[in-house]
Order: C-alpha cells, then sequence, then structure tokens
C-alpha cells in the first residue's frame, strides 16, 4: 500500500483553482518531486498534506487513513516539513531545534537530546549543537531544518524549496545529504522545485504541475523523452 | 525650618510615598492582566483587537484629570477615595500595555510561526514556545511605558482623595509652598527613574537571551 496517496484532489482558493484532480501515490523510500514554475500549485499541494490546507474535493491517504480524519496537529507531528526560510526558533539553541517535534510528542527530555545529538552528528553539525540558530551560515540552518524534520522519524516528508536559496556548491552538498538520509530512513518524501537538475539528481518519480494540474507523471529515467510543452520547457532550461 | 516641621513633612513623604507606590503599582498589575491577556486574545479574533484598541485609544486621549473627574460621580465604581484613583490609572496605563502585546506577537515572522504550526504545535504552544517569548522585549516595552505614566499620573489621585505623593504637591501649589511641593515632586520622579531603570535592564536581559 502507498503511504501517501491523493485520490483526484483539487483546491480553490476565493473562487480561482489552484489545484485540479490531482492524483499521486508516493510509497516509502521514494521521492516524488513535484517540478512546475512559480504558481503551479506545488507549495499548494504540500501544504493540503499537513492540513495546514484543506482540499475543495478528492481525498489525501497517509498510511492508509484520510487525513480528513485524522487530528491535523498529531497528522503534522508525524510528517517531517522543511521550508526555504527554514523557521527555525531564534530563541531557542540548534539541539533545542532539532528537538521540537519530540518535545511536542513528549519524548522523555533525555531521550530527545539523545535523538538530537544523533540527528546532529548526522548531518555534520554535531559541534554545532549548543550554538543559536543565528550563528549558523544559511546552509548549516538548512541542514539543522532537515535535522529538525527527522527527530520524531516520521514515515512522510515534505520538502518546500528547502534549498533554494543556497549557493550551487552547498546546493549540492545538501542535496548528496538527502540522498543518503533518504537510503537510511527511507521515508516518503514530496519535494518541490521548479529546478529540473534538482529533480533529476534527487527524485525517484518526477510530477509536472501546470496551472493546477498534473502535465506528466514518470520516472526519473523517462523523464528526458517526455514529449509535453510544459515538461519539455523545463527540458530546455538544461540543454547547453 | 523648624526641626519639628520638618519631621512631620518627612513623615508626611514617607507614608504618602507608600500610598503612591500602592496607587501606581497596583493599578500597573491590574492594568498589565487585562492588557496582555486580552492584547493575547485580540490577536487571536480580529473584532476583539479592533475594538480594545478602540477603547483604550479613546481612553487615552481623556485628560487625566478630566478621567479622574468623570468617575467620582459613578456609583460603585466611582466616588471619593483610592479605588477610583486606581481604576482610573487602569484605564489611562491600558494603551500601550495592549497595543505593545498585540504588536509584539503580531511581528512575530509569519513563516517561523507557520514552521511551527507545520511542526505540530497547538495554539496554546504556539503562544508559550514561540510569540510570547519573541515579543516579550515589546510587551516589556509597553509595561515599561505604562509603570512610569503611572508614576506621574498617579499624582492626580489627590484631587479625587486617592492619596499619594500629589497630596503634597497640590497643598503645595495651593498655599505657594515650594518646599512641599519639592517634597511630593522629587519622590515622585525618583519613584519614575528607579522603576524605569529597573524596567529597561529587564528588557535588555531578555533581548540578550
Amino acid at each position: 500500500m502507498p503511504y501517501l496517496r491523493f485520490q483526484d484532489v483539487s483546491f480553490a482558493a476565493a473562487n480561482r483553482p489552484i489545484l485540479d484532480g490531482i492524483t499521486f501515490e508516493v510509497d516509502r523510500g521514494e521521492t516524488l518531486v513535484l517540478l512546475g514554475r512559480s504558481g503551479s500549485g506545488k507549495t499548494t499541494a504540500l501544504r493540503l498534506i499537513n492540513r495546514l490546507l484543506t482540499p475543495t474535493s478528492g481525498a489525501i491517504f497517509v498510511d492508509g487513513q484520510n487525513i480528513a480524519q485524522l487530528d491535523p496537529i498529531a497528522l503534522r507531528r508525524r510528517t517531517g516539513y522543511v521550508i526555504q526560510e527554514f523557521g527555525l526558533l531564534p530563541h531557542w539553541t540548534v539541539e533545542e531545534n532539532v528537538a521540537l517535534v519530540p518535545r511536542l510528542l513528549g519524548w522523555p527530555e533525555e531521550k530527545q537530546k539523545t535523538r538530537a545529538r544523533e540527528l546532529l552528528e548526522q548531518v555534520g553539525l554535531a559541534e554545532m549543537a549548543a550554538r543559536s540558530p543565528r550563528q549558523l551560515s544559511g546552509g548549516q540552518r538548512q541542514r539543522v531544518g532537515v535535522a529538525r524534520a527527522l527527530a520524531a522519524e516520521p514515515g512522510l516528508l515534505l520538502f518546500d524549496e528547502p534549498f533554494g536559496a543556497l549557493d550551487p556548491v552547498t546546493r549540492h552538498e545538501m542535496q548528496q545529504q538527502f540522498l543518503a538520509l533518504q537510503a537510511r530512513y527511507r521515508v516518503a518524501a514530496v519535494f518541490v522545485t521548479h529546478d529540473l537538475l534538482e529533480a533529476l539528481k534527487i527524485g525517484t518519480r518526477i510530477a509536472v504541475l501546470d496551472a493546477g494540474k498534473i502535465e506528466c507523471l514518470v520516472s526519473r529515467d523517462e523523464f528526458l523523452n517526455v514529449d509535453k510543452p510544459v515538461t519539455r520547457s523545463f527540458i530546455e532550461t538544461i540543454r547547453v | 525650618m523648624d526641626p519639628t516641621v520638618l519631621k512631620s513633612l518627612l513623615s508626611d513623604v514617607a507614608e504618602l510615598t507608600g500610598e503612591h507606590i500602592v496607587l501606581a503599582g497596583v493599578s500597573w498589575l491590574i492594568a498589565a492582566a487585562i492588557g496582555v491577556g486580552l492584547g493575547i486574545l485580540g490577536t487571536r479574533r480580529r473584532a476583539l483587537r479592533e475594538v480594545s484598541v478602540a477603547v483604550a485609544n479613546i481612553l487615552q486621549t481623556i485628560p487625566s484629570v478630566a478621567l479622574f473627574g468623570f468617575l467620582l460621580p459613578v456609583p460603585l465604581i466611582g466616588g471619593i477615595g483610592r479605588h477610583t484613583a486606581i481604576l482610573c490609572l487602569v484605564l489611562y496605563s491600558l494603551l500601550p500595555i495592549l497595543r505593545n502585546t498585540i504588536v509584539g506577537i503580531q511581528s512575530v515572522d509569519p513563516p517561523l510561526r507557520e514552521a511551527a504550526v507545520a511542526m505540530g504545535m497547538t495554539d496554546a504552544q504556539l503562544l508559550r514556545l514561540v510569540e510570547l517569548p519573541l515579543a516579550a522585549p515589546t510587551i516589556l516595552a509597553g509595561l515599561r511605558i505604562a509603570l512610569v505614566t503611572n508614576i506621574g499620573t498617579a499624582v492626580i489621585a489627590a484631587i479625587i482623595g486617592g492619596g499619594g505623593l500629589g497630596v503634597l504637591i497640590f497643598r503645595g501649589v495651593a498655599s505657594v509652598d515650594t518646599v512641599q511641593i519639592l517634597a511630593g515632586a522629587i519622590p515622585a520622579a525618583a519613584m519614575a527613574l528607579v522603576a524605569d531603570a529597573i524596567m529597561t535592564a529587564l528588557e535588555k536581559r531578555i533581548r540578550i537571551q
């Protein structure tokens, strides 16, 4: 059974359709990339998954359960979320930030700490644990954001253009790290980006979103052979 | 000055300073509870925010002497004495506390708030773990302004029989006695300065953390 399933999901805001009849599935260990231009609805799709938004029609299933019937707070605590603006709490240390969701879940303090240290170790920031997020570079902050999203062992991870603001070298390092973490934790990951190279590097499958509809949804290997207008225009961007 | 007169003046100063601290302090604590509470609720309910800020704004525009006068004839809550004075001071110091609480919470970075919600914080956790700590310096600044203003405004309590250092000042003004005026004004000013220094130090400490 797929871990995440969109079943004919539509979303409209102020009578303007933003997503229209979206259907896809994501298994654990798989990374589905939602590729699209600004305004294509890809971020909206992510925000429907952790119920920051509610679909106008259709249904979303996580681990076999219709999320409309789940407590949104509990759902969010088992869904990792990484955003571009980091969203790290500036008045907490790096370690406290990583331990946020375990803390919300009421883990014993010792276990929170051990888990946070373990993850900081994995993203190569063990010696930064006691620092303030303000003292970190953009790339380091993003690593903390990823570590935080993984802390409570979620089955599902959502990435909203997390590496968009990073320089190319740092971005590459982050992508490598993402692949290593995904190989280790095998979560169902949905990754939003507008960068085709990034999509090809980290996606197991790629869905191209255009005006709220999925234009194509194919495996990474098939992607470059797709003959559809928006998909082709993305392929153009990497042709030298 | 005659030593017995001086002695009686000093004992007046001591007693009235005590009353003044009670007037300004009690009204400040009540205003803090109402202002911070209402401010927090106001960030959750737009209508409440707009109405409460509008009311506090209007209250602030009433000249303080007039506000004391208005409450004199009101039954139950008004009349002569300390409780009416405290009520006036509460109404008068509400605005800076209310406004700074709302502004402080609202100026928390929206992506930060959204990230906190997306991590699974309840509204109460968002408030306790994110909004209040980040808004604390702004809220404290509002409390400081209210306290310092209150210490000054509490002087007027004397005209409705509320006591405090205003008693000396008004008595001094009536009898053109500079010594009495100064005996009231200097402790009131010193009190305001000390309060300001303590609150500023507190604000700085919070900001550094």
